[in-house]
């Protein structure tokens, strides 16, 4: 089966950087497709299916990351992820940072 | 290595394993496993891990029920940190590899992510810490009763309880982040006699459970992963320290007494009842200081009469013939979860303390009183009032122990009706009145601590003016002086407890203003013992002539120094 491996640059957009709140969103959101997905920041790479991983990378906010898919979906994850990043992860939402 | 300043206030040096406690007591206890035993310590990591997730799913759906789901989310963060393959893979890692203690390998790791995250994610790393420790180690707050091996306690802070209820055969020093000479922790150290150094600022993050620690109470230092070099000079200098305890033992059974046959008594100041044990073993003449505050800590409750009586007892009994001075209650109401709270304690070195809370609350007093004075059956008990300030508040003090002599008598109890009632100078008000105060008491302690703080008006747990505290202060030894004077005028017995009398460089001079009583901590009570037997009361007079002609703390100081050292050479370092 065709596996393919797309890639979408994002930056971090809210006020607080990649931290548990906003960790614990790409990692309910990336789940949700038949996809693996991982952030690379320079040098470092981190899986979207580990809080842990992604917290370690310590992005800033302004930071700039690769997001990486590989699977059936990826187009689909990274077009959502992607929209969570741009919308700084729903923190200034006055309902609530999930969706 | 790395070296951290804080304040000494226990002498002597400590090289060991650390044993943690985070702020909320728990410890760290063992740094590797033995080989054959990782398979079993592998499944004890998957079991705390899998009772972590649970505990923080319950917190979760309780959190999510009562607030709404949003408020659940940071719990359904730290499940999924915690269920996370790249923790669990470092974690088992470090035990397989490296046979590191599940216990161990916990807090190396989260503390090495509390290190690499951004600010706001520690406390979040910090309480997956905490609950992962807490499935490993079962039970919390009692570690300190249950060692096995000997260890140096870091830790926050140590209450009361937990220092009282820890294994004196296994501690071997204390540092805690905060708190400072007077702290809970400096006087038990003191006590037990081993190095402490408090106040150092944070510093737990940096060190784990089973690492190799040097405790400096001499310097105040705490050396935390020490090279070679550094080892083995600390080692050298223990060594030093126990010859010089191994040398001045041959004292033990000497008189304190001048080259020229003067007797000076060396009296131990105690907090504990078994530290009358380091006074007998050290020769001493006599108990010049039992503090009675230790029966209030660490218990919800008010000590009752038989709690004072078994303690005292113990003490009059072990020391007799010798005196014991009993000090009645010298703390604040916020030391006494029964005493109601106070109010107006701004300020509360100036507050309702002491001799005016017991004043205050005269069935405490009573009962502490009636107590002293059933032990004083036992063996040569004195009574003593801290902290008078009008001679008003002495003869309070004095009648309401009058009245339970009364009831002592009326239901036929044992005491000593001549029992000795003295008072401790420690007010400058007391000082300028103290021809007044001679002729109603029977001794006089100086309690140089509190009269230093008083008379220079600084607060010694304050680092910006904590250099004004010096007991070499010219003001501070009028005072001492005038004290001296009065009570030789009356032919009544003078003592000087607090630290000074217990430090070698003040004793000539203290010898040469008047003084035969030194009470002192028991492990000072040979050094001291050692000084007096190498001088002369003429030289001691001398000096304290020239002394009481200077005109500041330095200059005093420093001429104190080199006449110790030109003396008894062995001190002047």
């Amino acid at each position: 089966m065709d596996q393919p491996r797309l890639t979408r640059t994002v930056t971090v957009a809210n006020r607080t950087g990649l931290h548990v709140r906003a960790a614990l969103a790409i990692y309910n959101l990336a789940r949700q497709f038949q996809t693996q997905v991982e952030i690379v920041m320079d040098r470092q790479r981190a899986s979207a299916g580990d809080m842990l991983h992604m917290l370690s990378l310590g992005a800033n906010p302004g930071q700039e990351l690769v997001l990486e898919a590989i699977g059936p979906q990826a187009e689909q994850a990274l077009d959502a992820l992607a929209e969570l990043f741009a919308a700084g992860f729903h923190e200034d939402d006055p309902q609530t940072g999930r969706r | 290595m790395k070296k951290l300043q804080g304040i000494a206030v226990s002498a002597g040096v400590a090289i060991g394993e650390a044993m943690v406690m985070d702020t909320e007591g728990f410890r760290i206890p063992r740094r590797f496993v033995a080989r054959d035993t990782v398979e079993y310590e592998l499944e004890r990591l998957g079991h705390a891990i899998e009772a972590a997730c649970e505990e923080i799913a319950r917190n979760r759906d309780a959190v999510s029920n009562e607030l709404g789901e949003k408020y659940g989310a940071i719990f359904e963060a730290h499940l999924q940190i915690l269920r996370g393959s790249q923790l669990r893979e470092e974690l088992e890692e470090l035990i397989c590899e490296r046979h590191y203690s599940p216990e161990y390998a916990v807090s190396r790791v989260m503390r090495r992510y509390a290190e690499v995250f951004q600010k706001r994610n520690v406390a979040d790393i910090v309480d997956i810490e905490k609950l992962l420790l807490r499935q490993l180690l079962g039970r919390r707050r009692e570690e300190l009763s249950r060692l096995t091996s000997p260890v140096l306690v870091l830790a926050h802070n140590l209450t009361p309880s937990e220092t009282a209820n820890l294994d004196r055969r296994f501690v071997r020093g204390f540092v805690t982040e905060v708190g400072g000479p007077g702290s809970h922790t400096a006087i038990v150290a003191a006590a037990l006699e081993i190095p402490a150094v408090v106040g150092i600022g944070p510093f737990l993050t940096d060190v784990s459970g089973g690492d190799y620690v040097i405790i400096d109470g001499d310097k105040g230092l705490v050396i935390l992963h020490p090279d070679e070099e550094t080892i083995a000079r600390y080692h050298h200098e223990a060594e030093e320290i126990r010859s010089m305890a191994v040398r001045l033992e041959v004292l033990r059974d000497l008189p304190a007494e001048t080259a020229d046959g003067v007797r000076v008594e060396m009296l131990g100041n105690i907090e504990f009842p078994y530290e009358v044990d380091h006074c007998v073993d050290r020769g001493a003449d006599g108990v010049g200081l039992y503090r009675t505050e230790f029966l209030y800590l660490g218990t919800e409750r008010e000590p009752g009469e038989e709690d004072h009586f078994q303690a005292y007892s113990r003490v009059v009994r072990t020391m007799a013939p010798k005196p014991v001075t009993i000090r009645t209650f010298d703390l604040g109401a916020d030391k006494v979860p029964a005493l109601p709270p106070a109010e107006d304690e701004h300020n509360p070195a100036l507050g309702q303390r002491s001799i005016r809370l017991s004043l205050r609350h005269v069935p405490m007093f009573r009962r502490q009183l009636r107590a002293i004075l059933r032990a004083s059956a036992l063996g040569n008990v004195r009574i003593m009032f801290p902290l008078v300030s009008t001679i008003l508040e002495l003869r309070q003090a004095k009648m309401i122990l009058a009245d339970v002599m009364e009831d002592l008598e009326e239901h036929h109890v044992a005491y000593n009706r001549n029992v000795l009632v003295g008072m401790m100078v420690e007010v400058p008000a007391a000082v300028m009145m103290i021809d007044h105060f001679v002729e109603e008491v029977d001794f006089l302690s100086i309690g140089t601590n509190d009269l230093i703080q008083y008379t220079l008006a600084v607060d010694r747990s304050n680092k910006d003016v904590v250099w004004l505290y010096n007991a070499s202060d010219p003001a501070v030894l009028a005072l001492i002086d005038k004290t001296i004077r009065a009570a030789q005028r009356k032919s009544l017995p003078v003592n000087l407890c607090g630290q000074m009398s217990g430090s070698p460089v003040y004793t000539m001079l203290l010898l040469g203003m008047g003084l035969r009583q030194l009470s002192v901590p028991p492990s000072a009570i040979p050094e001291i013992k050692k000084i007096c037997r190498s001088v002369t009361l003429a030289d001691c007079e001398a000096v304290a002539r020239h002394v009481l002609g200077l005109e500041s703390a330095r200059d005093v100081f420093s001429y104190l120094k080199g006449e110790l050292k030109k003396r008894v050479p062995e001190f002047g370092t």
